[in-house]
């Protein structure tokens, strides 16, 4: 039996059902198509619908914010793949970082990813920070935004410190050692902030499962929802030139 | 014309009771919330102190012997046959041998807590000569040493008796109660502190053990 023109194929029927069941409307060649596009789409609504050219222009201000979330989004992905060999136990976790290193088939290569690009995002959200203070981008109407940033800040800083100690050699319990002392010496609440940093009285199994769970979930969620607020303001309060 | 009954004197004296009633109500509520949340959250916070830890106890039993240090008593002397010596780390404290006796030193460094290693140079470019460090300590018959402790963090040294003399540490370390049990090896409890120094106090420390009776002379400092 053969289709006539008029005759529906089933099939094709599906498929389209399907296709336009994800995507309202045809390819993005008009204006108009291109608006509806970002604002159906989860993904692209992030996005604003029309753009200046002078905001996207790559300036010397070099996208510093979207370079630290780019780092953010490499540090999720590595993470995860870490998670699959990592054991928060002070007799297994320097063993599994040497397997990573040279048993795990591009664990190397993703455990300097996760390094690098952790010591990179302190670095881009730094120098982000300062951009935004030397271009006095904090000012109203983004007074908010810039608390929203400090938060960031301290986040990132704070992931970097508790994922310093997972590898578990000599540096990191002594710089955790070091670094919660620190907290310490702050009046009344110092030795109580220190207590519930580490688990006990010195850096051991407690501190290492708290640091963990810190690193791996409690910060990147905080940072997260942080990031979701700062992005939105973003594109509340505009843009003051390049990015 | 129908009369809207919220519109009469007695109807808007209603509606301001009403809406003020409203308006308590909701502050109430909003105090009683946000009220239990606070006290609520602080006393969840006590799920991050538990009661007890798995950490090593703060007491326990040296694996060398009072004879190791010490060579063996002189039954004469009722002296130790070997001079100032110090004996290996042992949970974080070195027991210290000098002619007045035996004190244990727990090694953590004042200024930031990490763990200071023994040298026996440990005047090394300092501006301190071995002959401060020799004033350290009792060691009248024995061999002289300019020994004591550096710590590997932040460059902070200390004399044998845990004075510190150079680099950010504070105050000197503390020394911690020593004693012997019935199988010869020392008990050392690093929770019971015998000399605590505060910042700027250089005297020596008179606090030992003494290893041919097994008591201490009991000169603790700060506690």
């Amino acid at each position: 039996m053969s289709a006539t023109p008029s005759e529906v194929n089933p099939v094709r029927a599906f498929v389209a059902q399907v296709w336009g069941s994800i995507f309202r409307h045809g390819l993005p060649t008009t204006d108009k198509v291109a608006a509806r596009t970002a604002l159906t789409n989860f993904f692209l609504h992030i996005h604003p619908v029309r753009v200046k050219k002078s905001a996207i222009r790559v300036s010397y201000t070099l996208c510093l914010g979207g370079l630290s979330f780019f780092l953010f989004i490499i540090l999720t992905i590595t993470g995860l793949f870490l998670m699959f060999y990592y054991i928060p136990s002070v007799d297994q976790a320097y063993q599994n970082i040497k397997d990573l290193q040279f048993v795990a088939t591009f664990g190397l290569v993703i455990r300097n990813m996760h390094r690098w690009a952790a010591h990179g995002m302190v670095i881009t959200v730094w120098l982000h920070m300062a951009r935004v203070f030397y271009q006095g981008a904090y000012k109203p109407p983004r007074e908010f935004n810039w608390a929203i940033g400090t938060l960031l800040l301290l986040t990132t800083l704070l992931l970097s410190f508790s994922g310093y100690l997972l590898p578990w050699d000599q540096l990191a319990v002594w710089a955790i050692t070091v670094g919660t002392n620190m907290a310490k010496y702050a009046p009344i609440a110092g030795p109580y902030t220190r207590y519930l940093l580490i688990g006990g009285r010195n850096v051991a199994q407690g501190a290492l499962l708290r640091f963990y769970v810190l690193h791996v979930i409690a910060l990147p969620l905080i940072g997260f929802l942080l990031m979701v607020v700062h992005f939105w303001r973003v594109r509340k309060d505009g843009f003051t030139g390049g990015l | 014309m129908a009369l809207n009954p919220y519109d009469t004197p007695r109807g808007k004296l209603r509606m301001r009771a009403e809406s003020t009633r409203r308006q308590f109500l909701l502050l109430m509520g909003t105090i009683a919330g946000l009220g239990s949340l606070v006290f609520g959250g602080f006393k969840l916070l006590g799920f991050l102190f538990p009661a007890a830890t798995s950490e090593a106890p703060p007491q326990f039993k040296t694996t060398f012997t009072v004879d190791d240090l010490t060579g063996g008593i002189d039954p004469t002397t009722k002296k130790a046959r070997i001079g100032a010596n110090v004996a290996g780390v042992e949970g974080r404290v070195n027991v210290v041998l000098d002619d007045a006796g035996i004190y244990a030193v727990y090694l953590v460094c004042t200024h930031l807590g990490c763990t200071p290693n023994y040298t026996t140079g440990v005047v090394a470019g300092s501006g301190k000569t071995d002959a401060d460090a020799d004033r350290r300590g009792v060691r009248t018959q024995s061999e002289q040493k300019p020994n004591g402790w550096a710590c590997p963090c932040h460059g902070s040294r200390y004399y044998i008796d845990s004075t510190n003399f150079y680099g950010p540490a504070p105050r000197p370390m503390d020394w911690v109660d020593i004693s012997i049990a019935p199988d010869n090896h020392f008990v050392v409890d690093r929770s019971s502190i015998v000399v605590y120094r505060q910042p700027g106090d250089i005297t020596p420390p008179q606090w030992r053990l003494d290893p041919a009776t097994g008591q201490n002379n009991g000169k603790t400092i700060g506690v």
